[in-house]
């Protein structure tokens, strides 16, 4: 059963990506993420001192600002900023500098479909370009069901609206071992097959759910080599100061 | 945690020393004339009114959305022009999160006035039914990075915006000519809006005791000089705007030269934006051209739907 897509995909397919890092002078750390017309900015202040009321001192704080592109400052994006805000707590070491802030602050340039993961991914791209201690990266995807039963990756914002259900999924990046092959990795598997995030909208079948996790897996491992051959590119460019 | 003086960015004493020496001897300390702009560039995302503009290192977005709404009932015939300025704290580590402070509100009237108050976009054209039906145009300027001089970025970024804007064509239709048909981009092509001017904003920077004259200052220069000043004209020659709020006192022929001026910068700023406004609108026809068949599908999918 094939899938009929508008631009032409397949089921599987992704949208071409675009990243870049380093876009702004002021912010700490900056990063673009485009997934074919979705584009989002993000940039990252921090550590900055202090932590908001309510939090607890002992560890560093990451607070998430969201901007949309247009309108003002709604429910849904607070939600949003609470989403971001705990899959990147899961993922920063908050230990490290305690009694700090972090601000992470998102821009929607565009929105056409997928708009959470692609301001996770820019997110996490941000992170690294501020230098802010992570355990590993997050890479992000939106998988949906169709009405027919058919799963299908990276949908457009039409797509999207006509999907019978669809589902925003973080898993953490793949792990890069420096360790020669055949040696134990007991630490590593946990980490692999882990979860971070995932936010369901719409009604699914349990089976559906976990084929849209199998698949976003495997379309996880693609992500996770284009972040990281985008980020080694841009580290030999010149740091920045103040 | 908001405002700690930590983490307030602050210009040091040696710092602003050193500008205003450099000063002095007409030097800048990013290398640049004192009467010199720095280079511009603006960049098109797609051609539904959303424009990105770089002035040096300050980064601005704008967007330009159209809604259908009742207009004013002292202004039955025309359309509405709104500008939302939004200091993102992406921008500057100083900017809060959430009502928009002093500077923020200032930078949303100057230009404002420039547009609305000039008559530069053209209101009457946006009204659909008499006393029913307007278009309520709404521009949002997102500071994207603070490198000084927000205004006169914000301002072009607005200009491109509103020249690439489209809006979906209408027109009157049922049964006693009163309900209004908007009819989608795939069906009928959507329309330009009228601007007859381009009001440029030009910011002048005053600094003390010498009369030292500045264009367009950096945000390091921003926190060292006395006063500045906001003229926004158009390359007629036509002045719009004037904003001087506070600051140190200039004397007369001082703002009679900044006039003179600011015409000039008008019409070098007025025609990059009208070049690079055209070249991207030749290449968004072109791209039409190319993809006859694209409307096909479009049509095909309307019809499953």
């Amino acid at each position: 059963m094939e899938v009929d897509r508008e631009d032409g995909r397949s089921q599987n397919q992704l949208r071409p990506l675009a990243c870049s890092r380093n876009n702004l002078h002021r912010a700490h750390g900056s990063a673009s993420w485009s997934q074919g017309d979705t584009k989002v900015l993000a940039a990252v202040y921090g550590p900055k001192a202090g932590t908001k009321k309510n939090e607890n001192p002992e560890k560093a704080c990451i607070e998430v600002i969201w901007k949309p592109k247009t309108g003002q400052i709604g429910k849904l994006e607070k939600e949003y900023e609470m989403i971001l805000k705990r899959t990147l707590q899961s993922i920063c070491i908050l230990t490290v500098n305690p009694n700090t802030t972090t601000s992470v602050i998102i821009q929607v340039a565009n929105d056409d479909g997928a708009l959470l993961p692609s301001a996770i991914n820019a997110a996490c791209m941000a992170l690294v370009d501020a230098g802010i201690p992570t355990r590993h990266l997050a890479v992000s995807i939106c998988c949906c069901v169709a009405r027919s039963g058919l799963v299908v990756l990276d949908p457009t914002k039409l797509e999207e609206q006509k999907m019978k259900a669809f589902a925003y999924l973080v898993f953490p990046n793949s792990v890069h071992s420096v360790l020669p092959e055949g040696s134990p990795s007991g630490q590593g598997e946990p980490i692999q097959n882990g979860i971070i995030t995932s936010v369901t909208h719409g009604i699914m079948s349990v089976d559906d759910y976990f084929y849209c996790l199998e698949r976003g897996r495997a379309a996880s491992t693609k992500l996770s080599d284009f972040l990281r051959k985008n980020l080694q590119q841009q580290s030999t460019d010149s740091s920045k100061a103040g | 945690m908001e405002g700690r003086i930590s983490n307030a960015w602050r210009l040091t004493v040696n710092d602003k020393n050193f500008i205003k020496t450099a000063l002095l001897s007409e030097i800048r300390i990013d290398g640049r004339k004192p009467f010199e702009y720095r280079k511009i560039s603006i960049k098109f995302d797609r051609g539904d009114g959303s424009s990105e503009v770089q002035l040096g290192q300050t980064r601005v977005m704008g967007i330009v959305t159209a809604q259908l709404v009742q207009p004013y009932k002292d202004r039955p015939k025309e359309g509405t022009l709104s500008i939302f300025t939004e200091f993102s704290p992406m921008a500057d580590p100083s900017f809060e999160p959430g009502r928009p402070g002093e500077l923020a509100v200032e930078l949303g009237r100057i230009i404002d006035r420039g547009l609305r108050e000039s008559r530069a976009v053209d209101t009457e054209s946006l009204c659909i039914l008499a006393g029913k039906f307007v278009w309520a145009i709404r521009i949002d300027l997102h500071i994207l990075d603070n490198g000084g001089n927000l205004v006169d970025a914000a301002n072009i970024a607005a200009l491109a915006a509103l020249l690439t804007f489209r809006r979906p064509e209408c027109s009157l239709g049922g049964e006693d000519g009163q309900e209004v048909i908007v009819h989608p981009p795939e069906i009928r092509e959507p329309l330009p809006l009228t601007v007859h001017h381009l009001p440029i904003a030009i910011t002048f920077g005053f600094f003390g005791n010498e009369g030292i004259l500045l264009i367009d200052p950096t945000h390091n220069e921003e926190a060292v000089m006395g006063g500045r000043m906001t003229m926004t004209v158009n390359a007629n020659g036509d002045i719009c705007a004037i904003q001087k709020g506070g600051g140190e006192g200039v004397p007369q022929r001082v703002i009679m030269k900044c006039l003179q001026l600011a015409t000039s910068k008008a019409a070098s700023i007025t025609k990059q934006i009208k070049d690079a406004v055209e070249a991207f609108t030749e290449r968004a026809l072109r791209k039409i051209k190319r993809h006859p068949t694209s409307t096909d599908v479009d049509v095909k999918e309307k019809q499953n739907q």
